[in-house]
């Protein structure tokens, strides 16, 4: 089936470009039982019908001294729209001096022959070089079609890692009483304050990609909290919430026993985001107590995400805020301290974030 | 084709078995461009060309004659033709037209013996 389809694409016909209708004959009565065969009667012509559909022929047969324009003439032209390469091109004269064989060479014709011809050999010198040309041509379909397919499974492996990445955190959220809502919007307000503020100016668009994925797992590390603590519908005592602070490191403990995570482009920034989101721009978070720039940016930005999440949403321990509260709180410094530019940042694109908790 | 048609073109100079090995043996298709070979213009283009002093279509049409005529195995005429565009490229115009007179001997032997 491939090797059909590979085929189908292909010209059987050659292109005879002579102003003689004798030599035309000639070549005609020889190729005729091999291929299909169709005649231009001048360079002019011959070039008109190779630029309107050069999938068409297999082959182009060209005379050099012809009226209205020459074969080195329709060379030149041939070679500049890029069709020597794709169109086997041979000179059939009836004689040529050594420099315009050179010229025709340089321009790409593949072989020149002199008339008379003879058939057998013309014949053979053509049907090698066109094979030749059907075996590349056949080779690069077959290989642009496995590009195509490796690319979509490339796409499905990806969306695959994405939705295990998703499930794994979304099932750790669950045992605090969440939906998988939670991590879905800290990825997509990762996403937005890095592709619509200035904050993600000099990033790929798969570095965006990256570090919104790694923004889901922020959390993984709960998984090492016992129960007890994690659901505790009121305050946790200070040696419980010394037991809390641990999903930060637990978090980074877990994402490196992955191997492969570790061998992806998002390890890294799940790995920093993981063990930083906590930290503050004061150096009073942690688990590391790293002070202003010495966070990421990455876990600067899944910090205030998070906490914006929280405060807009219903938790075990507390209800969802007003939004105005909610501004106000982050404003007043109540859920920690942020990067100045950050917090501008973010509270221009919370016009538009608020949407994400209005449906 | 009679044998005597084919003694005639081969005291025309016309190679016939070459001639034919190259149209694969297809007699009835040589037969139909020798008689071709008798509407082609380009043997007036070019007395035309040469009374008028127009070397460039001189040449034009003296090498197309060259590969028509090869093409048919008519040795005598390819070799005078060659010769002839070899003058022209020599820009020896004069040494072109002096050998009309041959050409045309050769040429009207060969169109006697494809028209009898």
């Amino acid at each position: 089936m491939d090797i059909l389809r590979d085929d189908a694409a292909i010209s059987d016909m050659i292109l005879i470009v002579d102003d003689d209708d004798i030599n035309r004959g000639i070549l005609d009565n020889i190729f005729s039982q091999y291929y299909s065969i169709d005649e231009a009667e001048n360079g002019r012509t011959g070039l008109e019908k190779i630029l309107k559909d050069p999938d068409r022929y297999c082959a182009v047969l060209l005379d050099i001294m012809m009226p209205e324009m020459n074969g080195i003439e329709v060379l030149k032209r041939l070679r500049d729209e890029e069709l020597t390469e794709k169109i086997p091109i041979f000179l059939i004269t009836a004689e040529a001096n050594n420099e315009t064989l050179h010229e025709a060479y340089r321009l790409g014709v593949m072989d020149v022959i002199l008339k008379p011809v003879t058939p057998y050999i013309v014949l053979r010198r053509i049907n090698s070089i066109v094979e030749l040309f059907r075996a590349r041509k056949r080779l690069g379909n077959r290989v642009e079609r496995q590009n195509e397919k490796l690319i979509e499974s490339a796409k499905k492996i990806i969306e695959l890692n994405k939705g295990m990445i998703e499930a794994l955190s979304t099932a750790i959220e669950f045992r605090n009483g969440e939906s998988g809502e939670h991590v879905r919007r800290i990825h997509d307000i990762t996403e937005f304050l890095l592709k619509e503020t200035e904050l993600g100016a000099g990033m790929t668009s798969e570095e965006i990609a990256n570090i919104a994925l790694a923004s889901i797992m922020h959390d993984v590390g709960k998984i090492a909290i016992p129960d007890n603590i994690l659901g505790k519908p009121g305050r946790l005592t200070k040696e419980e919430f010394e037991i809390m602070k641990t999903h930060t490191t637990q978090g980074g403990l877990l994402l490196e026993k992955i191997p492969q995570l570790r061998d992806s482009g998002v390890y890294s920034y799940a790995y920093d985001i993981a063990r930083h989101h906590h930290e503050r721009w004061d150096g009073r978070g942690y688990p590391d107590g790293l002070k202003g720039d010495e966070i990421s940016l990455w876990a600067q930005i899944v910090s205030i995400a998070d906490v914006y999440d929280a405060l807009s949403c219903k938790r075990v321990y507390k209800d969802a805020f007003p939004r105005e509260k909610v501004l106000q709180m982050i404003k007043d410094g109540e859920c920690g301290v942020f990067n100045p530019k950050l917090l501008d940042c973010f509270f221009r694109a919370e016009e538009t974030l608020c949407k994400l908790y209005t449906a | 084709m009679s044998p005597g048609k084919r003694e005639r073109l081969v005291s025309a100079g016309i190679d016939v078995d070459e001639a034919l090995s190259r149209f694969l043996d297809n007699e009835s298709l040589f037969e139909r461009f020798l008689n071709k070979f008798l509407e082609d213009r380009n043997y007036l283009k070019l007395g035309e060309a040469i009374a008028s002093g127009d070397n460039e279509a001189a040449l034009a049409a003296s090498h197309t004659l060259k590969g028509l005529c090869s093409n048919l195995s008519m040795k005598r005429l390819t070799e005078l033709f060659t010769l002839q565009v070899k003058a022209y490229r020599a820009e020896d115009p004069d040494l072109a037209a002096s050998m009309m007179p041959e050409i045309s001997k050769a040429y009207d032997e060969t169109v006697a013996a494809i028209s009898e």
